[in-house]
């Protein structure tokens, strides 16, 4: 005997996972702007609690980074890259990598040596890993958001497919 | 203080090159090291109450361009996996031009364990290292 199943949905459901893979790069980019967008704003607060002092020169010891250098970093803030659309991920970073040159005194500074000399230390310089705080506190908060983004997208696709 | 952070600060303090914690007040000629905590890296909350809590700290290499850099590099490297594993990292190497230093940062991360006694499941303690003192 011969017998002939009828199952319901199943091209619906096909074009579902098809839809879903086109989509999942522009999903991942999303949760991605929105991640890095947050992160971003978390290293310039960061920025805000760098501790100054007048500035002089440190010939013994260490020194903190005078307001000036401070008031760079606070003007200059954290940029986000251009992202990278691989074939199976998306990238970016964050940072003060082409954050361009300002005037310290009448010397014209590249602003990333300065944020690196505050960030890392010198030897002349106290180090305050503003960057590296923030980023590591951000961490949780921003992968959740970035989850939740992703979800809510995805689920956005699957109601569009089959209930329209 | 973590303890792991303190028995870390007790084995560089036994290497040859000057260690000091937060910084110096003058600085050594040749190569020298900083070890300091950076801040409260996370903590596990269970019922209104810190149950554990782990901090980020760095250590950071100066030294001048005729050193012998790898032997120091090293030094730092194993006792940083002896006593943390693998939770540090390589974060940066970078040089001054104005000193004439090159500075090497790494990141650790370490928590405070409470030492208790060490369950000794079979052995007639034959091989104590002296590591661990009980009681």
């Amino acid at each position: 005997m011969a017998y002939r199943m009828t199952v319901d949905g199943l091209t619906e459901f096909s074009g579902l996972l098809d839809k879903l893979g086109n989509s999942a790069q522009s999903v991942a980019s999303q949760a991605l702007y929105e991640g890095a967008g947050m992160m971003a704003e978390a290293i310039n607060k960061g920025a805000e609690a760098i501790k100054t002092e007048p500035f002089h020169y440190a010939r013994e010891g260490t020194r903190l980074p005078s307001p000036e250098e401070k008031a760079i970093v606070e003007a200059a803030s954290a940029g986000i890259a251009k992202f990278d659309k691989g074939a199976d991920s998306v990238d970016t970073s964050i940072g003060f990598r082409n954050a361009g040159y300002a005037m310290l005194g009448n010397k014209e500074k590249p602003i990333p040596q300065i944020v690196n000399a505050i960030n890392s230390g010198t030897s002349f310089m106290q180090k305050q890993p503003f960057v590296r705080s923030a980023s590591t506190k951000a961490k949780t908060k921003v992968l959740t958001a970035m989850k939740e983004k992703i979800e809510s997208s995805f689920d956005a696709i699957t109601k569009e497919t089959t209930g329209g | 203080m973590p303890s792991e952070y303190t028995a870390l600060v007790a084995a560089l303090k036994l290497c040859s090159t000057p260690i000091a914690e937060y910084g110096w007040k003058a600085r050594p000629e040749g190569a020298y090291r900083t070890i300091q905590l950076d801040f409260e890296a996370g903590s596990l909350d269970a019922d209104g109450w810190k149950a554990d809590r782990a901090w980020e700290g760095s250590i950071d290499q100066y030294y001048p361009k005729l050193t012998d850099r790898d032997d120091l590099n090293e030094e730092v490297e194993e006792i940083l996996t002896e006593i943390l594993g693998n939770s540090w990292s390589l974060n940066s190497t970078q040089y001054e031009s104005g000193t004439g230093l090159f500075h090497v940062e790494w990141v650790f991360q370490c928590v405070d364990t409470p030492e208790e006694p060490a369950p000794e499941p079979e052995g007639e303690g034959g091989d104590d290292d002296g590591v661990q003192d009980d009681g």
